[in-house]
């Protein structure tokens, strides 16, 4: 019984690709091979999948009948296997989609990547203290370049709506890399945190199609963090001493707004906790400078001590950097 | 470690250095006791940038909004996706309890079981996801979907001997979602990992049947595992996540070993 109901429902699920004078065919034909559905050449003439203990088998649609240049089990087990197949093919041409498509995001963010390590590379010159108006100059200019590249990104995903998430990883790490960038770029000039919203305009993302992940924004922030402490050795080293009280105002407003949030153990809690030794470090530095009178409103009554000390710091600085 | 590098560049210095004035003496001491960490919060601010703070509070204080209902949720779904396991599983050993003489009414319950899954558990699972959920959170609920896949495709074969398509499933879970929301729909990931497992518990079973003494049937459960094995080698290049995927293959065809040797 219950191989003719499957049969039957088999059966009902091929009458749409199948028409009755292939059955026609199917009763005259000597070989199973010219039948016109397709397979793969792996699965024809596949073995049977059910052994009918009848010699034919009879349904209320159609009537197979025993012919004499079919094996009944061929007959059979024809008209159940195709639905097998299609169904497998429908998933492999789905997969196929998917997986250009990942190439083409793939091809995409290789472009992203090697654009933000000019940038990176071009913002190194800070550290040398190269004036920071023209370092930017540089770096700024290939924002709109990796606007032009979240703008393919978009366009590529938007083939597939709702399925962001679907690639985020192929492009995570890479937006984690340009947003330290952004910030740290936004923090030289302006001495503020970049928000989460100004990065998305700056991108020319829009979180209702293709946005910024917040998670991505937070860790991005926190690699910009990781580049302070050097930023302000190298800084006082060249004698800019006001530097670090900046940037240690900054980093703990930054870290204290950092514990307004409740993380669980993941990749952004080991970066944050990275923040708090960037802070240490960038408080040893202050605490070094202030103790030394080096500071704007430190002691200045006497200048040749105050070389002294100079020099006595650049030493510490060198030691300690 | 802090310290003894700052011990050691002092040590250095004094080693060099001729005369020390007090300055470096205090500084190893003071070393020793950094002031202690003033209290940090939001209030403590100097005079111009009190304004660039409560714009950071109030910034982060979406984002902490965003992440605590992000991780929330997230937990929901994976304890669901815990609870559809656990119940898909019980479902799969129900089955297993087939023999010669009991066959339907062990499906019978089965079916039964299973259909209460889906309107408990899946249920639950339907009401938490929704528009960018499926993809984001997917790998929270994948292994309770997939269990869930395992669970139905092996009553199905167990009833009728074929395979329950993807779109079969779906449309037994249509029903769960409100109409004018996005159902949710098993994707062909999942589908394809539980249909892996599945075959696992074929293996099982046919082994069962041999040592009962049903070969017939054994050998027709090896023949659509063969089938099963066949379709998806074939798929498998074109899974992109597919590591887990791969590790099944292998084990779909150690499986598909064992029955053949079996028989």
């Amino acid at each position: 019984m219950g191989f003719e109901s499957a049969i039957n429902e088999a059966v009902e699920g091929c009458f749409a690709s199948l028409t009755l004078s292939f059955l026609e065919t199917l009763t005259q034909t000597q070989t199973p091979t010219s039948l016109p559905f397709p397979t793969n050449s792996l699965s024809f003439p596949p073995p049977p999948i059910f052994h009918p203990l009848s010699s034919f088998i009879v349904t209320e649609k159609y009537q197979v009948a025993h012919s004499p240049q079919l094996s009944p089990c061929q007959a059979v087990l024809i008209l159940p296997l195709p639905s097998l197949d299609k169904q497998f093919e429908e998933f492999c041409s789905k997969l196929e989609e998917s997986g250009s498509l990942r190439e083409k995001i793939r091809a995409v963010v290789l472009e992203i990547e090697s654009t933000t390590r000019l940038m990176h590379s071009g913002l190194l010159l800070v550290h040398q203290s190269r004036p920071v108006p023209e370092v930017l100059e540089k770096a700024k200019a290939q924002i709109g370049v990796l606007q032009g590249f979240y703008n393919r990104l978009a366009e590529i995903t938007r083939e597939c709506p709702g399925q962001y998430y679907r690639y985020h990883g192929d492009w995570r790490s890479e937006t984690q890399t340009v947003v330290s960038l952004l910030t740290f770029m936004h923090w030289l000039e302006t001495g503020n945190l970049l928000m989460h919203s100004e990065a998305e305009e700056k991108l020319g993302l829009n979180s209702l199609e293709f946005g910024l992940d917040i998670e991505d924004y937070l860790i991005g922030v926190c690699f910009m963090s990781n580049e302070m402490p050097r930023y302000v050795v190298n800084q006082v080293t060249n004698g800019d001493y006001d530097c670090p009280r900046k940037v240690l105002k900054f980093l703990t407003d930054l870290h204290a707004a950092f514990r307004m949030l409740n993380l669980r153990n993941d990749f952004l809690r080991k970066k944050f906790d990275g923040m708090k030794y960037d802070l240490r470090r960038v408080e040893e530095v202050y605490y070094d400078v202030k103790i030394r009178g080096l500071t704007g409103t430190g002691d200045s009554n006497d200048a040749n001590q105050g070389v002294v000390e100079g020099e006595e710091v650049y030493y510490d600085v060198k030691i300690l950097g | 470690m802090l310290l003894t590098r700052l011990a050691s560049s002092t040590v250095r210095r004094l080693f060099i250095m001729a005369s020390k004035p007090n300055p470096h003496l205090l500084h190893q001491g003071a070393a020793l006791q950094i002031p202690p960490k003033k209290a940090r919060t939001m209030s403590r601010t100097s005079e111009s940038s009190s304004s660039s703070s409560s714009s950071f509070k109030e910034a982060f204080g979406n984002y902490a909004d965003y992440l605590n209902n992000l991780n929330e949720k997230r937990e929901r779904v994976v304890k669901a996706s815990r609870d559809i396991t656990m119940n898909s599983k019980k479902v799969i050993f129900q089955v297993h309890r087939i023999s010669k003489y009991n066959r339907d009414e062990v499906l019978d319950k089965a079916e039964k079981d299973l259909a209460a899954v889906t309107k408990q558990y899946m249920l639950k699972l339907v009401k938490e996801l929704q528009g960018t959920d499926f993809w984001k959170l997917r790998r929270a609920y994948s292994p309770g979907v997939q269990e869930y896949v395992e669970a139905a495709t092996f009553c199905k074969f167990c009833r009728t001997g074929t395979l329950l398509h993807l779109d079969e499933i779906n449309a037994t879970l249509l029903p769960l979602s409100e109409p004018s929301v996005e159902p949710l729909q098993i994707n062909v990931l999942d589908y394809l990992l539980g249909l892996a497992d599945l075959t696992g518990e074929l293996m099982r079973l046919a082994i069962g049947r041999i040592s009962d003494g049903e070969l017939e049937y054994a050998k027709k459960i090896c023949q659509f595992v063969r089938d099963i094995y066949r379709e998806l080698t074939l798929i498998v290049p074109y899974i992109d996540d597919g590591s887990d995927m791969k590790i099944k293959i292998d084990t779909m065809l150690q499986s598909v070993v064992k029955i053949e040797n079996g028989i």
